[in-house]
């Protein structure tokens, strides 16, 4: 059996398709060696092979190489109107959620419930929690029957933590209130 | 839907009320566990036994 073929190209037989091997054969394409693809070729993942790595992001033919990427410290990095590709900073958790009455969250992504500790003083619990308490929060509310009191979500020193954030909700002096509207959403 | 409530340190009673999301996935009893501050005991209540007048809500206590 020769130890070594060269051939500048192989062809499966006319109507029938190739074959490399058989089952328990092991192919190695060295270092420094190059297996190119064809721009419009494709490679078949029959459903049930592995070793195929996700890819970093879904092909477009109208999008410029790098428009999205992932970096080595597995940051999401994308263009989407930036000018240039860079990381894009995610919504780690938010709530929307009525304060007043019978308090009830109505939806929420990364809260696994809010504490009612008081009027108009709530805790947002994280379900995963962040990774340190340097967070950043955006808060709004209000009252769905208009601008009557323009109220501002508020936090104090100790009220980011890795688990939880601790909000209030208040006016122009120092009372505090049960909106109907509270919506929080936590940037990382 | 549950609450669960406990006392908090200036003697008034937090309720906690759950994400739809959260207890996709887990129990009420597990959420208590982990978002009752530790060493607090706490119940939990129906939320129809959690009065919907909040007016006097900061003199509500624990018992």
């Amino acid at each position: 059996m020769a130890s070594e073929v060269k051939a500048n190209k192989w062809s499966p037989g006319t109507g029938v398709a190739g074959t490399l091997g058989d089952s328990g054969d092991t192919f190695t394409v060295p270092s420094g060696a190059t297996l190119a693809v064809a721009s419009g070729a494709t490679i078949a993942n029959s459903g049930t092979a592995t070793g195929f790595s996700e890819a970093a992001y879904a092909a477009n033919a109208s999008a410029s190489t790098g428009a999205v990427n992932v970096d080595a410290s597995n940051n999401l990095q994308f263009n989407s109107g930036y000018g240039s590709t860079a990381t894009a900073y995610g919504c780690r958790a938010w709530v929307n959620f009525n304060g007043s009455g019978t308090p009830a969250i109505r939806d929420s992504g990364n809260v696994s419930s809010i504490t009612d500790n008081g009027t108009g003083n709530y805790d947002v619990n994280f379900s995963s929690a962040m990774p340190d308490a340097n967070y950043v929060i955006s808060g709004v509310s209000g009252e769905s029957g208009g601008m009557a009191n323009h109220r501002t979500v508020s936090v104090y020193n100790d009220a980011l933590q890795t688990t939880y954030c601790e909000i209030k909700v208040g006016g122009a002096t120092s009372t505090h209130y049960d909106d109907s509207i509270i919506l929080i959403a936590v940037f990382r | 839907m549950k609450r669960i409530i406990y006392p908090t340190d200036d003697g008034g009673v937090a309720v906690i009320v759950p994400s739809a999301e959260y207890l996709a996935d887990h129990t009420i009893e597990e959420l208590a566990e982990k978002d009752v501050p530790d060493g607090k005991a706490y119940q939990i209540i129906d939320e129809t036994d959690v009065p919907s007048d909040r007016t006097f809500r900061n003199a509500w206590e624990y018992s």
